[in-house]
């Protein structure tokens, strides 16, 4: 759950459980990469449990980026997080793609 | 430990509901304008109807819906809550509580009849329409225009997801209706500083495209519906779903990302922003800790239990007391001072945890009165005699085996209220009273017991009809000198009635004695006084418990006995001058005349008396008799146990306690000692007339 040295240094995989059970160690993962990078690149693939709670916590991370100015990137969206992405509204890529700011496998 | 069927609870909560349903219409009937009445009404019916239909009672649900479709239109005020109507509404309320507790025993023809009438008084002019049509709000738009569905705007408080609601799986239920459009709406969603990330930031803008009613849209949110807002209105014209909505994609695999990849600092454009959140001020929506506190509190605030785990907890309590009083006694007769502190620390526990368990087994005799409310309607409406009933001190708290055993007798004084006691409205006018009778039920804390009367405002007992019917049955001799409070003692004879006719409701003379017989096998004891043309108050005087009394420990010859503390008034010497009237056995107690009975000679006790006999004066009611003994050992708590079956007959006990040595006590029934006073008095008065 820590930063991934085998990535770049601005690279933080998400754990699998980012269900309301363990948002908060989510959100203080994120928080702490956020106050030690200018770049943050968010790894979503692991991600195997998600709620409301998950996307609420990337859409604070976007906005809070776009804010500060400082580049956000979430990066493969694992399924598990596209259905609740979908189920939660966010139906369709474009709509994703204007909420989540992206960055495509092998881009 | 096992849990308990998913069924029976459900079943537990209809009844809970029934009640609140029942109480609110019989309100409803007195005050057709109370709003928040029609509410809670329309809020037990509904959650009978979700609950039903998610435990299997389809017939519950189908009937209770039909209901409230009809009970609508009272909640709309587009009519008015009438006797007539509200009587309709408690019948389909019992068939419906038919429908759970014994569907064998309901028929769909009485459920269709429950129906029609319920239609005829909410459509009273279109006695045959479809009672579900109303419930769709009619079309606002022009006639060709159709409802094509709902339009809703979803916002929930901020702690829903803590309580385990999933706002996700209420979209997947809603999207089960029919087409769903679902935009999420984001401009709540704060900055990571300032978020609570277990909190609910997200709204949803939904449009369904199903003509479905009202209720089904109700039913997804009924478990979270005081936890929300619901912005509700109907679509009028269909239009076109947007491209992949979510009731087509939900089960489908994703198709691989085609767009272009997004420049990191090309991050979202401004997110959705609804209309209705806009026109608000903007609030950061922070975590609210007054409702935190507020739902813990109601998370911990009741627990339920059943009633047969609270009667095992007074077991061993009861036994732990036993035991308590054996450690205190050998405490006593030894010298180790540190054994000593421990008996009384042990006993000062005991103590708390008693009245901690009995105080758990306590409940608010409301809960019974509720029940004679429809009584007192159907009687009255049965009776044509308009009467208004009043309770007070629904608060006051009894043991719920007391609750339990006192709704019987109840009935029947109740009964017997209206049916002898109100006059008709002919009489009562006539007699200047006004035409609607009244009944009183109240409950109120006197010491150690509980008064419960019942009171009504009718024509009272009819002394001389009472007189004459004792008379004709051989129960006194014609032209006995009988005090008017001696008399109406004949009317918990067995078999007395003064009623002229027989009716379903009374006059066969089977009633009284139960319920005096029911009170005094309670320690309880029935009082009656009537003022001719006024009306007749019965006082029914009840101990709290029927569980651990406090008693006080007598010596009587070799054996020990209990009298209960309650009926304890005041503990004398027997004087020699006493002494020197046996025969007579009075006492003057401060210039009154007070029977007593020598309870040696009662209970055959062998050896000489002790040389200074103590009297206790008891009393029930009005009546004091003075009880000789030995010794007045101390107070006692004392754990009634029940008498065995061989022992049914003995009328002079009430129970039985083991003592601290491991000896048993009997405990005295004093309303039975009283009684056996009052009979001695009479025959001496008899063989002195003689």
């Amino acid at each position: 759950m820590a930063l991934n040295p085998t990535e770049p240094k601005w690279s933080l995989r998400l754990p699998a459980d980012c269900s309301i059970a363990a948002i908060r160690n989510v959100y203080e993962l994120i928080r702490e990469a956020f106050g030690r990078q200018e770049r943050l690149e968010i790894d979503c693939s692991s991600v195997d449990k998600a709620d409301v709670t998950s996307i609420q916590l990337l859409l604070s991370t976007a906005k809070t980026g776009q804010a500060q100015g400082r580049p956000v990137v979430l990066t493969s969206f694992s399924q598990s997080l596209r259905n609740t992405l979908r189920r939660a509204g966010f139906t369709s890529e474009a709509m994703i793609d204007q909420h989540f700011p992206q960055k495509k496998d092998g881009v | 430990m096992s849990a308990m069927d998913p069924t029976e609870i459900f079943r537990q909560e209809a009844s809970e509901l029934f009640e609140v349903l029942e109480g609110a219409l019989l309100d409803l009937g007195q005050r057709p304008d109370d709003r928040e009445l029609v509410d809670s009404a329309f809020r037990a019916l509904h959650t009978i109807k979700g609950s039903g239909a998610m435990f299997g009672f389809d017939k519950v649900a189908a009937f209770t819906h039909e209901f409230e479709t009809a009970f609508d239109r009272v909640r709309k005020g587009e009519i008015k809550p009438t006797q007539e109507l509200i009587s309709v509404a408690l019948a389909a309320k019992d068939y419906i509580r038919a429908l759970i507790e014994d569907p064998q025993s309901t028929d769909d023809i009485i459920g269709e009849a429950i129906l029609d009438d319920l239609k005829r008084f909410v459509f009273p002019d279109q006695a045959a329409a479809p009672v579900a049509e109303i419930v769709v709000a009619p079309p606002l738009a022009p006639v060709e225009s159709k409802q094509a569905g709902w339009h809703l705007y979803l916002e929930f408080e901020s702690h829903i997801l803590r309580n385990g609601s999933n706002p996700l799986d209420l979209l997947d239920d809603l999207c089960k209706l029919g087409p769903c459009f679902v935009v999420p709406v984001t401009d709540g969603i704060p900055f990571l500083d300032e978020m609570e990330p277990e909190d609910c930031y997200l709204k949803w803008d939904v449009k369904l495209h199903a003509a479905c009613d009202k209720d089904a849209i109700d039913d997804v949110f009924m478990f979270v519906s005081d936890e929300m807002k619901l912005t509700l209105s109907p679509l009028e014209h269909v239009e076109a779903l947007p491209p992949a909505p979510l009731f087509q994609l939900l089960d489908e695999e994703l198709t691989p990302m085609v767009a272009a990849p997004a420049p990191v600092e090309a991050a979202a454009p401004p997110v959705a922003e609804h209309p209705v959140a806009k026109a608000e001020p903007k609030s950061e929506p922070r975590p609210e800790p007054k409702l935190e506190a507020k739902r813990d509190d109601r998370g911990i605030a009741t627990v339920r239990v059943q009633a047969e785990r609270l009667d095992e907890l007074m077991d061993r309590v009861g036994e732990l007391v036993i035991a308590q009083a054996r450690l205190t006694q050998l405490a006593s007769s030894g010298s180790d001072l540190s054994i000593k502190m421990i008996a009384e620390e042990i006993e000062r526990l005991a103590s708390s945890l008693r009245d901690t368990t009995m105080g758990a087994r306590m409940v608010p005799i409301g809960s019974l009165f509720g029940r004679f409310r429809r009584l007192i309607h159907d009687l009255s409406r049965d009776l044509s005699k308009p009467v208004e009933f009043v309770t007070t001190g629904e608060d006051t708290e009894l043991d719920k085996t007391m609750i339990e055993c006192l709704a019987d007798p109840l009935v029947h004084l109740i009964r017997n209220a209206i049916d002898h006691g109100i006059e008709d409205t002919a009489s009562r006018s006539a007699n200047g009273k006004t035409e609607q009778g009244r009944i009183e039920l109240a409950a109120v804390h006197s010491g150690a017991q509980v008064l419960v009367t019942v009171k009504d405002n009718g024509g009272g007992l009819n002394t001389a009809r009472i007189r004459a019917k004792a008379e004709e049955q051989g129960l006194i001799a014609a032209g006995a000198v009988l005090t008017d409070h001696e008399i109406h003692q004949f009317l918990f004879h067995p078999g007395f009635s003064t009623a002229q006719t027989i009716s379903a409701l009374s006059g066969r003379g089977v009633g009284m004695d139960v319920v005096k017989r029911t009170i005094e096998n309670m320690r309880g004891s029935i009082d009656l006084s009537t003022r001719p043309g006024q009306g007749t108050t019965v006082t029914l005087r009840l101990p709290l418990t029927l569980a651990i009394i406090e008693g006080l420990l007598i010596r009587v010859g070799e054996g020990r006995y209990i009298i209960p503390l309650s009926a304890v008034e005041e503990c004398i010497e027997l004087t020699a001058e006493d002494e020197r009237s046996r025969g007579r056995n009075f006492l003057n107690v401060r210039g009154n005349l007070v029977p007593f009975l020598r309870l040696r000679e009662i209970m055959s006790a062998s050896g000489a008396p002790d040389r200074h006999q103590k009297t206790i004066i008891i009393s029930t009611g009005d009546t004091h008799v003075g009880l000789v003994a030995d010794q007045i050992i101390g107070n006692h708590q004392t754990v009634i146990k029940s008498l065995s079956k061989l022992h049914s007959d003995v009328t002079m006990f009430s129970g039985a306690t083991i003592l601290g040595d491991g000896t048993a006590a009997l405990i005295l029934d004093v309303a039975q000692l009283v009684a056996l006073a009052q009979s001695k008095v009479e025959k001496q008065h008899i063989s002195e007339a003689a």
